[in-house]
């Protein structure tokens, strides 16, 4: 691990301009769908309805309110992946015996669909904020979990070796090689665990809530509302494109490394 | 070789053979004599708006004596959400759906052109179920109680609101909490003292599992419109007669259970799975007091739908925020269609 004399790149953001360009493009299609089918509004909106209302809701305050409480379970739920998934992922990683031990009760809490556990959680746990952050946690941890282990695990034997030759303590080759080591495998299960947050959210709100956006897309659906279901879907893909964004922004940072290496971090609209 | 004599025989079997196929398929063309021309049947779509249950009875018993065949439907049964058979009917997707009285007014405020065109339930099932030592004996006592119910959309919030306008209180002298659909597990584990749900489930379920409750069910209060069977506007002005077919059809359905609730539980084994494993003591506590909402036995008659409860519902529900304007009731119902 020699130091590179070469200058850090500068980080820069990346294009857009592919991503702009399909978005744009979908948004013509769907707009083309609406006009051309003949298909009522209250089955599909045009994105000029849906427009107006979301602006309607902005400006009231309403969609704002519920994004809000639904940003905040996510990230609560999320921060508690991470914290639950990567160090027992670590530990994992370290005893076979330990992950013999807890395999049938990770697989297991993966193999049960998160729309038939959530009635169960909000039942035990009531249908306050506590039962959405659960079954967000629930739904993260696993692929935090699953990175981490393989990540560390990844650590080829000689490396270990090397710096136990050279005197290091447990915690230095923590610090200095298995963590570096298992950052990228860890940020590829943050992307997905990120995204996957808003999904368990979005769950626990459908069943039992009285806030959030998982409740506006129910009671709006209720009304009849559907340019409202629109925007509360549409406001979810923007929260879970924003957090993927934000942990590939943390990554690229983070792993500065691969930039000074000519391994440039894959971001979205970069080749 | 074969003798010529053998396949003589083998010739006049071939001719005997195929004499005899086309006789069949001649006789296979030509309807029966005896059979008079019926009208091919309709095959559609009926959205129920919940899952399979005894209180359907009417339904299945109209499948089960051939009511809905003589009318000309093959009926499928389809669970789906309530508001998704609005959103069907009001398309011209399905013909029928089986909607609220509320479903239809907030409908229609969105500009869905559906119409409700018989009433089955005349009562509305929505009922506050409090545990005895709660103290809710009236509406009044629901002052500072801490409720649970499904959430602040549908019949349950509508029903809860108008027992607490009927009390003269607000929304804000009690405590709703969105529980989903466990109101038993929250009342029976203590999460709230009172929750909110339907006279045919709820209470039932709970006073079998030897909880003490009280109830107090919205329709000895108010009258409010209630569920029954939707069409659109679009088949009434093109399809009445299969309106009215169809209407009529249910409509025996529904007097025979009424007059024979035996035999909506015997109908109904059929279309709810397992029912036959379930208490039957329970199913027909069930569907008896379903009976006494589906019919007051008095004014309004049978299956026709009450137009002062219809304009509580309007009203309540302008008064709630729900409908954005004054609606037009006499567009929104119709009686023409029942016997």
């Amino acid at each position: 691990m020699a130091a590179s004399s070469r200058p850090l790149p500068r980080w820069s953001p990346p294009s857009r301009r592919y991503e702009i360009a399909s978005i744009a493009a979908g948004v013509l299609l769907w707009w083309a769908v609406a006009r051309l089918s003949g298909l009522p509004s209250f089955i599909l909106p045009t994105p000029g309805q849906v427009w107006t209302r979301g602006w309607e809701a902005l400006r009231s305050g309403l969609l704002l309110r519920h994004t809000w409480v639904t940003l905040q379970e996510v990230l609560v739920g999320l921060s508690l992946g991470v914290l639950l998934g990567a160090p027992l992922g670590y530990a994992l990683a370290k005893s076979r015996r330990l992950e013999r031990i807890f395999a049938p009760y990770i697989v297991t809490s993966q193999a049960i669909p998160v729309v038939a556990i959530a009635p169960l959680l909000i039942i035990w746990f009531g249908p306050g904020m506590l039962s959405k952050v659960l079954i967000t946690v629930l739904i993260t941890f696993f692929p935090l979990l699953m990175n981490t282990l393989v990540g560390v695990r990844s650590v080829p034997e000689e490396l270990h070796h090397l710096l136990c030759s050279l005197g290091a303590r447990r915690w230095q080759v923590l610090r200095y090689l298995e963590i570096p080591a298992a950052l990228p495998m860890f940020f590829s299960g943050l992307r997905i665990a990120a995204t996957l947050s808003v999904v368990g959210a979005v769950v626990g709100e459908f069943i039992a809530a009285r806030e959030g956006l998982g409740f506006l897309i129910n009671e709006a659906r209720g009304r009849y509302d559907t340019a409202l279901v629109f925007v509360g879907v549409l406001t979810l893909m923007a929260l879970a494109l924003s957090l993927y964004a934000a942990v590939r922004y943390a990554e690229s940072r983070l792993l500065y490394w691969q930039r000074r290496n000519g391994q440039a971090v894959v971001t979205p609209g970069r080749r | 070789m074969l003798a010529f004599s053998s396949l003589r025989r083998l010739g006049w079997l071939w001719v005997l053979f195929v004499v005899g196929a086309l006789a069949a398929c001649q006789a296979a063309a030509e309807p029966a004599t005896t059979e008079a021309t019926a009208p091919p049947l309709q095959t559609i779509r009926l959205p129920m708006g919940y899952i399979p249950n005894i209180q359907y009875a009417p339904f299945y018993v109209a499948v089960e004596r051939g009511y809905f065949r003589e009318a000309g439907f093959e009926i499928e049964f389809d669970y789906s959400f309530e508001t998704d058979g609005v959103r069907l009917v009001a398309a011209g997707e399905v013909p029928f759906a089986v909607a609220s009285g509320e479903q239809v007014l907030m409908a229609r405020d969105q500009g869905l052109p559906v119409v409700y065109v018989m009433a089955w339930w005349q009562k509305f099932p929505v009922a506050v179920i409090a545990a005895e030592d709660a103290g809710v004996r009236e509406p009044a006592d629901l002052e500072g109680q801490r409720i649970g119910l499904p959430g602040l959309f549908g019949a349950t919030y509508i029903g809860l609101t108008a027992l607490l306008h009927y009390a003269g209180l607000t929304e804000a002298d009690v405590t709703l909490e969105a529980i989903g659909f466990n109101q038993v597990e929250a009342l029976a584990t203590g999460q709230v003292p009172v929750v909110v749900g339907y006279v045919t489930n709820e209470p039932i379920q709970l006073r079998h599992q030897g909880y003490a409750i009280t109830v107090l069910p919205v329709a000895d209060y108010v009258s409010l419109a209630s569920n029954g069977i939707i069409t659109s506007e679009t088949m009434i002005a093109e399809h009445p007669e299969q309106v009215r077919a169809f209407v009529r059809a249910l409509y025996r359905g529904l007097q025979d259970v009424v007059n024979d609730p035996d035999v909506g539980y015997e109908a109904s084994l059929a279309h709810v799975e397992g029912l036959a494993d379930q208490d039957k003591g329970v199913q027909m506590e069930i569907l008896h007091t379903a009976i006494q909402y589906w019919w007051t036995g008095g004014e309004p008659p049978l299956g026709h739908a009450d137009l002062e409860a219809w304009q509580n519902m309007h009203d309540l529900l302008l008064d709630m925020g729900l409908l954005s304007q004054p609606q037009d009731i006499e567009a929104a119902v119709t009686n023409e269609f029942v016997p």
